[in-house]
């Protein structure tokens, strides 16, 4: 994420938070957090807690952001954002908690004599991190149809041009699933896992090869001493830490999205065109 | 595949909770930033470097990407780096460092390096890396902060030591490591006890003497990737082995160990050639110089300064002496009173000169720059010197432009332009600041020293960088019998200063922690009672410098 991105992606996030932004410029944004976002960026507990049993006038604090050292003013105080910077880490797991669940609708439905059916699609979106140490991430988008049980990848950015709205719109109603949630996220599970299972694995088998190597060499740096030190299983520790694959499937977002009937056939005809 | 999958259920059950309560759902415009972020946090390959792209202010240089990548991907995090000094050690484990930061393999981080270089190592991490390392202060530090720089003489002691080990680091650096090559040593036991998933050793000298101290400082990062302690000795010490024979174990180390020579970094590092050039005074010149002096001895100590400067002035023109002088007057005012027996003695001196048009100095310059016949660099350290310079170089058909710290920034590149196609000499009074690269130009005339090494460093650093690809000649001028061969004689010459690799001095002036060496000098110059208590101070001080030195190159040399 590039110091540019990362000034679009703050606003976006405090816009969307509710906070007034009470400047921005070159390289720079002030914003205005709400109470909510006080309390969820600036580690306080003390000060609100404080606050709420005294009935004080609550005062929320107002930051500003240096995205761009070089072309904020040289007066300007504030804090440097940058990729990496807890911050904006901090940002990032609340974004990420924010925009965790969803429900939305297709809007602009066209009217016809009839209402018009919606039907639920659960979209799940995951990275699937293989680590050792070394790493690689992927992101997997989800959507079935909870009434036919269909998978389509690539959700996400499928309805991405699709006009959505968080209320039912007139003259439309939802189907009720077939596929329950529950077990709609169980189908998916398992398309992931067969997803993982076909793709090419050796680097596990790499990591494990490297693992013993080292595991060898510690124990044979240690093989003379009768009682091993505590040194030795910190060793051992941390080759482990170090080199044990892992497969970890976490979830970035997902939601309930009510859509018309040929919708996705048709976003999926428009992508493919 | 065997490998296990952990699904994370957490989220799972959050949303069947609200989609059964029918709420509280996101925003469409935070659910697809979540989505971006996840986007953008995502690592997309196991081997290609990540952490250049991220560091928009810095260009590392080949050789230090190529060590990161080595680092990363075939000696799986953990090495010694052992770069000879100014190859930027420290660029190369901000890389490595920043890159498992950003895979999110790396979150805690203990940085351990000499206590003169925990702000500089700080500074360096925050700005350059955008890494928010932490200067360890206060106890709580250790625990509160992800990335903590702090000496490795606090972290051994209680309590910092106790809260150390029972964190969770995934990354160790440590610099200077081959302070670690003794393992009965108190430090070399608290880094032993240190987990170290992933681990950098910085040094210039990774061997110094004995076999032993690598066989000590490769088993803190692997242990029994030498063997262990009685097998080590059986193969290697028994026989009394050098490390530079062996070519077994040199192939062993080499999977833990980058060694950067100069030579290999693909970047030209020409050698300096450095010539003195003595100056005699004219007999004129000479009465000039030694009424300084005698007012030296008999004035109040508050103007001692002021006649130091004036005989550093003598020693390059007339003319600087003179523009010295007239500020003097010009200052009169009911608070200051210009000292006039000093300035009438001194302007009937100068009229002397005047009246012989003759400046030895100068003449020399003159004489050299057409022998030389080539393009040159002189430094003075006096605008007025400077410009009789310039008018001189023109009285015998020799094009000259100046050159100013002062100038903005469009004139300096023009005089550079200038001076690259057009002219014979820069005259210059700065090294002028930082970019300015003057590597098409070979020879420096020194025709004033500057009191401070960093500055003679930086004058010389203008042409001898990368890029430089012949030979860089330095004349040093130094006037028989004054302050000025002092200052070469016994501090210049001394620490060997001009042969000195880019770089070696920085390192030498930091471990020295000498604020203001400059200061020092004048001090010394001020405060001497005798000219033999002010060698023997100058003596101190070269001593001192040349001691580290010594340290260094023995090291380096041992280790090749």
């Amino acid at each position: 994420m590039q110091q540019h991105d990362i000034h679009q992606f703050l606003k976006g996030y405090f816009q969307s938070t509710e906070c007034s932004i009470l400047e921005e410029g070159n390289g720079y944004l002030t914003v205005q957090l709400t109470i909510d976002q006080d309390k969820e960026l600036m580690n306080r507990p003390f000060y609100w807690h404080y606050l709420e049993k005294v009935g004080g006038e609550p005062n929320p604090a107002s930051l500003t952001f240096i995205t761009n050292e070089q072309r904020a003013p040289q007066d300007i105080k504030g804090e440097k954002v940058h990729f990496g910077s807890p911050r904006l880490h901090q940002i990032f797991q609340a974004t990420r908690r924010f925009g965790s669940a969803i429900r939305l609708y297709e809007a602009n439905v066209a009217r016809s004599t009839h209402n018009t059916a919606l039907h639920p699609w659960l979209n799940m979106n995951v990275i699937v991190s293989y680590q050792c140490d070394h790493k690689r991430d992927y992101l997997l988008s989800l959507g079935i149809h909870l009434i036919t049980g269909n998978i389509i990848e690539d959700f996400h950015e499928l309805l991405k041009g699709q006009a959505l709205t968080p209320k039912i719109p007139d003259f439309t109603f939802t189907l009720s699933p077939i596929i329950k949630p529950k077990s709609g996220f169980n189908r998916l599970h398992q398309y992931i896992e067969k997803h993982i299972y076909e793709d090419d694995h050796s680097w596990a088998e790499e990591a494990k090869e490297r693992w013993q190597q080292d595991l060898d060499l510690l124990n044979h740096f240690y093989e003379d001493i009768e009682e091993k030190p505590s040194t030795y299983d910190i060793e051992k520790k941390a080759l482990q830490d170090q080199y044990e694959p892992r497969i970890s499937v976490n979830v970035v977002n997902g939601g309930i999205f009510y859509l018309q009937e040929g919708t996705v056939r048709t976003l999926l005809q428009r992508k493919m065109a | 595949m065997n490998v296990p999958i952990s699904f994370d259920h957490e989220w799972q059950d959050l949303f069947l909770k609200s989609f059964e309560e029918d709420g509280p759902w996101a925003n469409y415009d935070i659910y697809q930033l979540a989505y971006k972020v996840a986007q953008r946090t995502a690592v997309p390959s196991f081997h290609d470097l990540q952490a250049p792209s991220y560091l928009a202010d810095l260009t590392p240089l080949p050789h230090q990407l190529e060590v990161a990548k080595k680092v990363v991907t075939e000696m799986n995090g953990k090495a010694i780096l052992a770069d000879e000094v100014g190859l930027g050690k420290t660029i190369e484990a901000g890389l490595i460092l920043k890159e498992y930061m950003i895979r999110g393999l790396v979150k805690k981080v203990l940085i351990l390096v000499p206590a003169s270089l925990v702000s500089q190592w700080t500074i360096e991490l925050n700005q350059k890396f955008h890494i928010p390392a932490v200067a360890q202060r206060k106890s709580y530090v250790w625990e509160q902060c992800d990335v903590v720089v702090s000496s490795i003489d606090t972290a051994k002691r209680m309590p910092h030591r106790d809260i150390i080990l029972e964190q969770n680091y995934d990354f160790i650096i440590i610099d200077e490591a081959h302070k670690l090559k003794n393992h009965k040593t108190k430090n070399y036991q608290f880094v032993q006890e240190l987990k170290k998933k992933f681990c950098l050793l910085l040094t210039a000298t990774p061997v110094q003497n004995k076999i032993e101290e690598i066989f000590n400082l490769v088993s803190l990062l692997k242990p029994g990737h030498l063997g262990n302690q009685a097998y080590f000795e059986e193969l290697f010490s028994a026989k009394n082995r050098k490390l530079e024979n062996d070519e077994h174990l040199r192939e062993l180390i080499n999977k833990v160990m980058i060694r950067n020579r100069r030579q290999d970094t693909g970047i030209e590092w020409t050698s300096r050639k450095v010539e003195t050039i003595p100056i005699h005074f004219s007999e004129e010149e000479r009465a000039l110089y030694d009424a300084i002096e005698s007012f030296k001895e008999h004035d109040n100590p508050s103007s001692a300064f002021a006649l130091l400067t004036l005989q550093r002035e003598a020693c390059s023109s007339k003319e600087a002496v003179y523009m010295t002088l007239k500020g003097m007057l010009d200052k009169e005012s009911e608070e200051y009173t210009p000292p006039y027996p000093l300035i009438e003695t001194l302007m009937d001196r100068i009229g002397n000169i005047g009246k012989t048009g003759r400046n030895s100095k100068a003449e020399k310059m003159v004489e050299l720059i057409k022998k030389i016949d080539d393009k040159v660099i002189v430094f003075t350290e006096y605008r007025a010197t400077q410009m009789y310079l310039q008018w001189l170089l023109q009285q015998h058909g020799i094009s000259s432009v100046p050159f100013r710290g002062g100038f903005k920034r469009g004139k300096k590149d023009w005089m550079k332009q200038l001076f690259q196609n057009n002219v014979q000499v820069l005259i210059a009074t700065e090294a002028g600041g930082e970019g300015i690269n003057l590597q098409f130009c070979h020879h420096i005339i020194n025709y004033d020293l500057p009191w401070n090494p960093m500055r003679l460093e930086q004058r010389i650093g203008r042409i001898h960088r990368l890029g430089q690809e012949k030979d860089v000649h330095i004349y040093n001028f130094a006037t028989s019998g004054t302050i000025e061969e002092h200052i070469l004689k016994l501090l210049y010459e001394k620490i060997r200063l001009f042969e000195r690799v880019i770089g070696n001095l920085d390192d030498i002036l930091t471990q020295l922690e000498m604020k203001d060496f400059e200061e020092y000098v004048n001090d010394v110059f001020l405060h001497s009672r005798s000219e033999g208590e002010m060698k023997l101070k100058m003596e101190h001080l070269s001593s001192i410098i040349d001691d580290m030195n010594d340290g260094e190159e023995n090291a380096a040399n041992a280790a090749t």
